[in-house]
This record gives structure tokens, sequence and C-alpha cells, in this order.
């Protein structure tokens, strides 16, 4: 079975300062993976760069995603092969409706996979069908994307845009941050009404409680660019009551 | 110094005599303003980037070129004007319309017959004679004084079109006045003169626009009169999509009178050289202008937007909103001038003026000029000039939308909030096409 996603020792920096100093990963088909970590451990910088984002320098490693190196690949071509990240802080784009981005973005990943584009009465059909699944309302499409919107709305955004883009791997940067409860719900519903077989999910997050509604096959800690503990959704508990001080010492005590 | 050749070319086309009864051959009022204009032009002179008004605009580079002049005749026989140039895109997208075209200079009414109250009436000199209202309108209305281009106008002025619409008219059919002229081996000069007289309560949409073929150069400097009385409402659409070979320097003044309404419209996506020059005067209680731009330019074209709102007395309201997307080398002025006189109290003025730049080579000069004599309005101004987000970019990216197709996106987006302003719908829909085909956008459109 090849894995969706294989992390080997991937290396990036910023402005000459390295902020992940080799990660290794491994996602197979079906399955939830959460990363956690402290404030500046690198987990929203792992998101970035798997996204391919191009303020980031990859120094080493390599990352496979269906066995194909992702690294060489540009962001546009990342997601039509199936990469999907959603944003911890969605853009807002005054003057592009919410129907037409989908639209456009939906019609360049069915251009890639060699599909003819969606015939509009079809694809409103969808687009009312995958909003449903985050309880969002309509009149949305018309709205300019993320512009005036809440922070709970447009992280529902984002994952009606995964519903529409039905990706292989999607990860989810601190998609739970600024969301109240019944938002978290919501968000996690729809999420995992995407689950399959042949699909997987990376959630990024500092807290539990969204892998009380999503919940992992694996947790690993990220802490200064390396991932310093992996177990089972136990250890996420675990970190609820115990913080991450003592992996901290843990860590420094290996290194 | 020698004397200018474009200065020397206009004083030869004015008769040197002035004065007499027009109807015993003699040469009246129209003759007497075009020497005002003469003189006017001989003391201003070729602006240079030395004067204020002109400092970003250098007219040298077309200026000194040996023109000839495409005086403005009237073609009495309306449907056998030959089409010199085609303006049938923008013919076909209005529409059932009222068509009046100046081919080279010749006017020609094309509207088999035009709806009761509305009248397309050669200004001459007779029409200056006898009618105090034409003749108020015309003296009254562009800054024959202070703009040389107004002045050689007016120098220039044998005919003309006058477009009135009586009391009450509401207009349903949009009126189009384009000027099409094509130069032969020769520099061509063309300076016509529109004069809209809108009676108390009448409502009318009118559409302008330049097509300049031919080999040489052809310098068109129009000027339009609008007077706007009592109650009226006229939305003007000023269509610059001109060839390589177009100098468009114009002129529009608007006097707005009581509880009435104007709206400009200036749509600038493509031209080597236009000047706009536009100014609305709320000259009664409760007026109101509305002006709005677009500057889409790219290559090595050229647009100056020069505005000017005048709050003449209280309870005026004036919004406006001017964007501009320049690429590759082109430029672009917006000067934008509002006037809140001592009587203008209770007035409330809005400018905005937005700019995107595509390109590390283009440029923009943006001048907001807010000048407040009264004490109890509401004014605001507010200007931004930047590149396209590229956080924004990256988020289209993320989602299989490649580069150019995000800027393409992003910038269309930038421009539609202003063209939506549109109302005729046949117009906004060419223009939001012609955008959209400029910016290699066009699978945007839905």
């Amino acid at each position: 079975m090849t894995p969706l996603l294989q992390i080997t020792n991937l290396r990036a920096s910023i402005d000459d300062r390295e902020i992940l100093k080799g990660i290794d990963l491994t996602v197979n088909p079906g399955e939830v993976h959460a990363i956690m970590g402290p404030n500046g451990s690198g987990k929203s910088t792992l998101a970035s760069v798997l996204a391919g984002r191009e303020d980031y320098t990859v120094t080493g490693g390599s990352v496979l995603f269906q066995g194909k190196e992702l690294l060489e690949l540009s962001p546009e071509e990342r997601s039509r092969e199936g990469l999907f990240l959603a944003f911890q802080y969605p853009v807002e784009i005054p003057g592009v409706s919410t129907a037409n981005f989908v639209k456009t973005a939906v019609n360049e990943v069915r251009k890639h996979r060699g599909e003819e584009p969606l015939e509009p009465a079809a694809f409103l059909a969808l687009m009312r069908e995958r909003m449903a699944l985050v309880e969002m309302d309509p009149s949305f499409l018309q709205r300019s994307l993320n512009e005036g919107f809440s922070g709970g709305e447009k992280k529902r955004n984002e994952i009606f845009q995964m519903a529409m883009l039905d990706p292989v791997v999607a990860v989810l940067d601190e998609t739970d941050s600024g969301l109240d409860i019944d938002a978290l719900r919501i968000v996690a519903s729809g999420v995992n009404a995407l689950r399959r077989p042949n699909n997987a999910t990376v959630v990024i997050t500092h807290y539990q409680r969204l892998l009380d509604h999503i919940v992992p096959d694996f947790v690993h800690v990220l802490w200064n660019g390396r991932i310093v503990r992996s177990g089972d959704k136990s250890l996420a508990l675990e970190l609820e009551q115990r913080g991450y001080d003592w992996l901290k010492q843990e860590a420094s005590v290996e290194a | 110094m020698s004397q200018h050749a474009l200065v020397e070319l206009v004083q030869n086309l004015v008769p040197a005599h002035a004065g007499g009864d027009v109807s015993m051959g003699g040469h009246g009022r129209l003759s007497a303003l075009r020497q005002d204009g003469l003189r006017e032009f001989v003391r201003m002179g070729i602006p240079t980037t030395r004067h204020e008004e002109w400092k970003y605009t250098n007219v040298f580079p077309f200026i000194g070129l040996d023109y000839s002049y495409a005086p403005m005749r009237w073609d009495a026989s309306s449907a056998s004007a030959p089409a010199v140039v085609s303006a049938a895109e923008v013919r076909d997208a209005l529409g059932q319309h009222i068509s009046i075209r100046v081919l080279n200079g010749i006017v020609s009414v094309d509207a088999p017959q035009l709806p009761a109250g509305l009248e397309v009436i050669e200004l001459t000199p007779e029409l200056v004679e006898s009618d105090a209202g034409v003749a108020a309108a015309l003296s009254a209305g562009a800054p024959m004084h202070a703009n040389p281009f107004v002045a050689l106008n007016t120098a220039l002025l044998e005919s003309g079109i006058v477009i009135r619409l009586a009391k009450g008219l509401a207009l349903e059919l949009p009126i189009h006045v384009s000027i099409e002229t094509t130069s032969g081996q020769q520099p061509m000069l063309v300076a016509p003169r529109i004069l809209v007289i809108a009676h108390e309560g009448a409502e009318a949409d009118i559409i302008q626009s330049h097509h300049a073929s031919g080999p040489s150069i052809v310098l068109d400097a129009t000027v339009v009169e609008f007077s706007v009385a009592a109650a009226a409402n006229v939305r003007y659409h000023k269509i610059a999509d001109d060839s390589e070979s177009a100098r468009s320097i114009s002129s529009v003044t608007a006097d707005v009178h009581r509880d009435a309404s104007f709206t400009s419209h200036a749509l600038s996506v493509g031209g080597r050289f236009v000047r706009n020059d536009l100014a609305v005067r709320l000259c009664e209680p409760s007026s109101q202008g509305f002006l709005y731009g677009v500057s889409l330019l790219a290559e090595n074209e050229y647009t100056d937007n020069h505005t000017v709102v005048d709050h003449m007395l209280p309870h005026c309201h004036s919004e406006e909103l001017y964007k501009g997307i320049y690429d590759g080398t082109s430029s672009g002025v917006f000067n934008g001038k509002i006037y809140v006189r001592p009587q203008a109290q209770k007035t409330t003025a809005y400018q905005s003026n937005h700019t995107l730049l595509l390109s590390p080579k283009a440029q923009v000069q943006a001048k907001p000029q807010l000048e407040i004599w009264a004490d109890d309005v509401k004014c605001s101004h507010g200007a931004t000039m930047g590149q396209v987000n590229d956080e924004a970019i990256f988020y289209f990216r993320s989602r299989g939308i490649d580069k150019d197709m995000a800027k393409a996106l992003l910038t269309y987006a930038f421009i539609t909030e202003v063209v939506e302003k549109i109302t005729l719908d046949g117009l906004r829909e060419l223009l939001t096409h012609r955008i959209a085909r400029k910016l290699s956008a066009e699978s945007l459109l839905f």
C-alpha cells in the first residue's frame, strides 16, 4: 500500500531561521492524524510548506504525495493533485463571489483530471448539497468570498470548499481556532462526513476539544521543529491534563 | 520664440471680423465667442508641465504636429453618411438607441423618428443669436479662460450639436454620440462641441465614444456642456477605448440645479493619451453629483482624470469613486478637487480613489484636493495604492487556480465595484466583457 503522504526528514526555514528540523510522518489511506504542540513549535509552518507557501525555503528532506514528489509542484498543482489546506486565517476577497471562486477552482481541478466543466445547473445543485454539510446558507454563494464573514462562517466556508474539491489529503490548520462550541461541532461533522477509506485528514490543533469530534488514529506532538512523541488518541488526553512541559523536558534531555 | 504651429492653425481658421447682426450677414454672438476663444487660446498657449493642471500631462510629443482641421459640418441627410470607422460594438451593445455620429467632423443623426420632446439640432450662429438659453449655456459652461483646449474648441466653434430634452421627458432610449475620425497622411484635429440641455424633470442616458483610425495622429479636443435643470436626471458615459493614433483631450462641465442629479462614468479601457477634465457644479440646493471612473491601462497607455466638484449652495451631495489598474509602462493621473463654498452648509461630499499597480514600471499620480469653507459639512476622501495581495494569490493557488488566473480574477474584482454603477445593462455588459478580455480573464465570466 502506497502511503498518501510520506514526509521524510523535512527541513524548512524562513529568513534563514530553521523552523522544521527534520520531520518524519507517514499518512496512510483512511487515517486521521492530529498534530499538536505549543505555540511556535512549527505546526503552521508544516502546513504552509505542504501547501507550497513561497515564504518558506525547504532546506532538506522529501514529501511524497501518493508516491510523487510534492515539493517539486506549484501550490496550484498540489491542489489539483488532491492536497487541500484549510486556512487558519481564510483571506477576504472583495468582489469575487464565493460561487465564482469555488466554480473556478473546481473547474481547474476537473480540467487537470481531464474532465469537462460541470454544467451550471448541476454545479449549483452540488454546491447547495455540500453547503448543507456545514449548515451554510446558500445566500453565501453570492457574497464576496469571506468578506464580512464571522470567524465560524469563514471556517465553515473552508470545509465547504474542501467538500467541493474532494481532496485526497486534507490538512486542517487550526480550524478550531476562533470557533464556539456549536460551530466546532458543525465543522467537525462536515469533516467526518467527508472521511472515506481512500482519503486522509491531518488535523493541526492546540487543543484536545476538536479531537473529541474528529477522533484521530494517531497523535503527534511537534516541538522545536521535530515530532517528539507519537501515540494514539490517549496522548491528546494526556497533554490536556499535563500540558507540554514534561515533553519539552524529555525532548531536551534526549537532544 | 516662434508662434506654435497649432496656435497658428487656429488663428488662420478664425475669421478676423466680429460683431454685426447674423441675419444681415453679420457675425453676432457666436462669432464674438469665437474671438474670445481665440484670444484666450493665444494668451494661454500650449500648457507645459510647469502648469499646475498639466504637471504630469505632457502634450508636447504630439501637439507640435502639422495638423489639418476637420470642421464640424452638419449633414442633413442623416442616413447617407458613410461609416468611416466602425463603432459598431458600442451600438450593438446598446441595443435600440438614438445614434448621433460625428464622422470626420460631419454630424449625422440616425434615428428614424426622434421621440417627442427630444431635439437634436445643429448649433449655428443663427441659433445662438436667437436662442437665449443656448447662448447662456454656451458661455456659462466650459472653462474657456482656464483650459487652453476649451479655448481652442471655442475658437473653432462653427457648428456643434445641441441635444435638448423637454420638460418632464423621461427618455427611454439612450443617446449614443460616437466621434469617429480617420486621418490620412496628415495628422488631424477635430473639436466637436456638444451642448446638452435637460429641462425640468427630464431624464436621459448619454454615451459618448471616440474612435480614431488611419495612419496619422488624431487630436480630438471635444467639449461637452450639460445644463441640468431642476429635478432633471442625466447620466453621462464617456468610453475611451481608442486606437494607438488617438490623442483625446476632453472637457465636460455640468451645471446641476435644484433637486437634479448628474452622474458621470469615465470609462477608460484603452488609449495612448486620454485627458478628461470634468467639472460638476452643484449650483442650487439639494442637487447631486456622482462621478465614477475606471482606468484599465496596459503597455504605454495614459489616462489623466482631472475632476472638480463645486458645492456652491447648501444641502448638495456628491460621491466620487475612481479606480485605476495600471500594467506595463502605463501611467495615469487622478486629480480630484472638491470645493465647498461658505454658503454650502449641510454638504455631503465623499471622494475615493484606488489604484492597483500590476507592474513595477507603471506609474500613477493621485492628488485629492479639498477646499472646505463651510463648517457644517460631511466630507471625506481616501486614496489607496497597492499591488495585488500576495496572500490572496496564495489562497487562490491553494485551490488549484494558477497565478495568472488568480491575478486576473483579483484585478477584475477590484474594478467591478465601479462598473456595477453603470445602470444601462447593455453598456455594463460591454464594459465587463471588454475588461475581462483586456485582463485575459474571459473564463471568469459566468
